[in-house]
């Protein structure tokens, strides 16, 4: 990684420490800052409510040519995020062909927690999930609530 | 039968998919021939193309295929005119310039601190190169390439480029909102095809490009497309003209050239945007033009001296520390002669060496169209080198008599008789020693015995009786001594 990267990267964790959105904590290890630890509580708002959710933000070497790679380490029960063990998710600005270097991971941040409260079907990486989201949105909530329970409590 | 998931998968796998580009991210710059041999086998009309090419284009460079090579072509292609322009200004110019562009980024919505670590990579790269061409350590080149091929150098390089590019046609959105196909604005159009990571550059972006870098900078650029329309060479160029600040267009300004092939860029060169050094002239020559700027006594010195029986340049013995400077037909004595001259005591100068120094001083002469010993006149108005102060070091050689053989005398013609004290014939008369020293800073320095500081320095006179010596030097000297 070059000497650059970092700098953005410290950079940008300082922004975060320093103004970190509302039910977020970023535990961040300069051994290894290439790899962020992010706990996240369910929005008030949404069906997760209640929850708290692990994830993993990690900074590829061409960082901020490409973008983070986000996953979630808790499971999660949401059309945006793959249901097995990688827990990734991928889309909007997190695309490599929409990634812009200018982005910011705060921006990152912030796109994870609409997303908890309003997932984006037309973009989804479950399908069989987006489609319960629209169809039957009580049984997705059910779902939903249920993972919240045996998962991320 | 596959679900639609599996579909999904299999769809978002080829869509991932991306061949690993290899190569160096800027290669070295090679004989354009190599495209030729690539193309071997391949349609006839690029055969025809490939082979045509290294008559125009001479060298080619390539760029790693990773999705940004139009851009990586031309932000290194930019730097490396302003290396080939040769005017170091330039490289503050373009500082000065790119810094002041601050504004235009904020206008399009970049913030500051997003976009300055981009920025900085670039202006850094900038005083490099401008330090290197200062200090003529001959590195600069170097220094570019491998900037370039750092991956996070070159990629900040080429994201300022990009934002520079996007913020322009933002500003100047009626150039450019033509151009924009099924694009709801110029915004989106920015976001999604320029600033985004893995764009590669399109004509919207590169004539963006040249307009917000190139063409302030004074600089052309010229794309040439290879591809397979009829032709016996590359016929598909697109061309923006160098042009000054009034739109004029400029003659012989660097021209950055990219070569494109569907989907890449490279980089072409002609073969006179590098001339081959040029050998730098030997330093003796530098001395060529020095006659008018000082000229403490005049070429036919040599000549008049020669004919004095007795004569000694005392006053110029320290003006002539030795003969041994002059390659002489007839080596053997002259350091022993050469010596004569530089011992004669000075409290106790004996008649004739009077009466030669003031010769001396008389037989300034503007005139040495005439003289017929064209070497001679550098000879004489070589400054001592710097060699010189130490003269006084050496303990000092008696004055040595020189056997002369009668022949010489002779051999020297004249109409006196030939003496002990003379000076050899050919004295003076040798090639211009290849002083290594004659540096205009030698000439400056106080060491040069020419300079007023010099403590040997010896102002120029002027007597109103060498007016009357001019026509008539030999016959004036010979009575007067």
């Amino acid at each position: 990684m070059s000497t650059g990267a970092k700098k953005r990267i410290m950079k940008e964790y300082a922004e975060c420490a320093a103004d970190t959105p509302a039910g977020m904590k970023i535990i961040f290890d300069e051994q290894n800052m290439t790899k962020w630890e992010v706990l996240l509580d369910g929005p008030d708002q949404s069906i997760y409510a209640g929850g708290h959710f692990k994830l993993e933000i990690t900074f590829p070497n061409e960082y901020p040519f490409k973008p983070p790679v986000v996953s979630f380490k808790t499971k999660i029960y949401h059309p945006n995020v793959s249901n097995d063990d990688k827990g990734s998710m991928c889309l909007g600005l997190l695309r490599p062909d929409e990634w812009k270097p200018p982005n910011k991971v705060v921006s990152v941040l912030r796109l994870i927690q609409t997303l908890l409260i309003e997932p984006d079907i037309d973009d989804s990486i479950e399908p069989s999930i987006a489609n319960e989201y629209k169809e039957n949105r009580k049984e997705f909530d059910k779902n939903a609530k249920d993972w919240v329970k045996r998962y991320a409590k | 039968m596959p679900s639609d998931e599996e579909y999904a998968q299999l769809q978002k796998l080829s869509d991932d998919y991306q061949p690993e580009a290899t190569g160096p991210l800027v290669g070295e710059r090679q004989s354009s021939s190599a495209i030729t041999t690539e193309y071997a086998n391949a349609d006839l009309v690029y055969r025809i193309k490939t082979a045509a090419l290294p008559q125009k284009y001479a060298y080619f460079r390539t760029c790693r295929g990773d999705g940004h090579c139009g851009w990586r072509a031309i932000a290194f292609t930019y730097f490396e005119a302003l290396l080939r322009a040769g005017d170091v200004n330039k490289f503050d110019e373009e500082l000065c310039r790119l810094q002041s562009m601050g504004n235009l980024l904020v206008v399009a919505g970049f913030q500051e601190d997003l976009i300055e670590d981009f920025r900085d990579e670039a202006l850094d790269l900038l005083r490099r190169l401008a330090a290197s061409e200062r200090s003529m350590d001959g590195t600069s080149a170097d220094l570019l390439l491998q900037t370039f091929n750092d991956y996070g150098a070159s990629m900040s390089i080429i994201t300022y480029f990009k934002l520079l590019a996007s913020a322009w046609i933002q500003s100047n959105p009626d150039d450019f909102v033509g151009f924009l196909l099924d694009c709801p604005d110029i915004k989106t159009y920015c976001q999604q095809n320029i600033e985004a990571a893995g764009c590669e550059i399109e004509n919207v972006s590169m004539a963006a490009l040249a307009e917000v870098l190139v063409k302030p900078a004074g600089f052309g650029l010229e794309v040439l497309y290879l591809d397979r329309s009829p032709g016996s060479e590359i016929n598909n160029t697109f061309c923006i003209e160098p042009t000054n600040q009034d739109g004029v267009p400029v003659q012989n300004a660097p021209i950055l050239r990219l070569l494109y092939r569907p989907g890449h860029y490279d980089i072409l060169y002609r073969a006179d945007d590098f001339p081959s050094p040029v050998p730098q002239p030997p330093l003796q020559v530098a001395l060529a033009g020095y006659t008018d700027e000082f000229v403490p006594m005049s070429s036919n010195l040599s000549e008049v001296m020669t004919m004095i029986p007795g004569m000694f340049p005392t006053g110029l013995g320290q003006r002539w520390p030795s003969v041994s400077y002059y390659d002489s037909p007839d080596p053997a004595p002259q350091p022993q002669i050469a010596s004569v001259p530089t011992y004669v005591p000075a409290p106790t100068p004996a008649a004739p060496v009077v009466a030669s120094h003031h010769d001396f001083v008389h037989s300034i002469h503007p005139n040495h169209v005439d003289h017929h010993q064209p070497p001679s006149l550098h000879n004489i108005q070589l400054e001592p080198p710097v060699t010189l102060p130490i003269h006084h070091a050496p303990p000092p050689a008696p004055p040595i008599s020189i056997e002369r053989t009668p022949s010489m005398s002779i051999e020297r013609g004249g109409p006196f008789r030939p003496s002990m004290y003379e000076l050899e014939p050919g004295f003076g008369s040798g090639q211009v020693h290849p002083s290594p020293f004659q540096t205009s800073i030698f000439r400056n320095s106080h060491y040069n015995t020419a300079h007023f500081m010099n403590p040997e320095f010896q102002p120029e006179e002027w007597s109103p009786d060498s007016e009357y010596a001019t026509g008539n030097r030999g016959r004036h000297k010979s009575t007067s001594s």
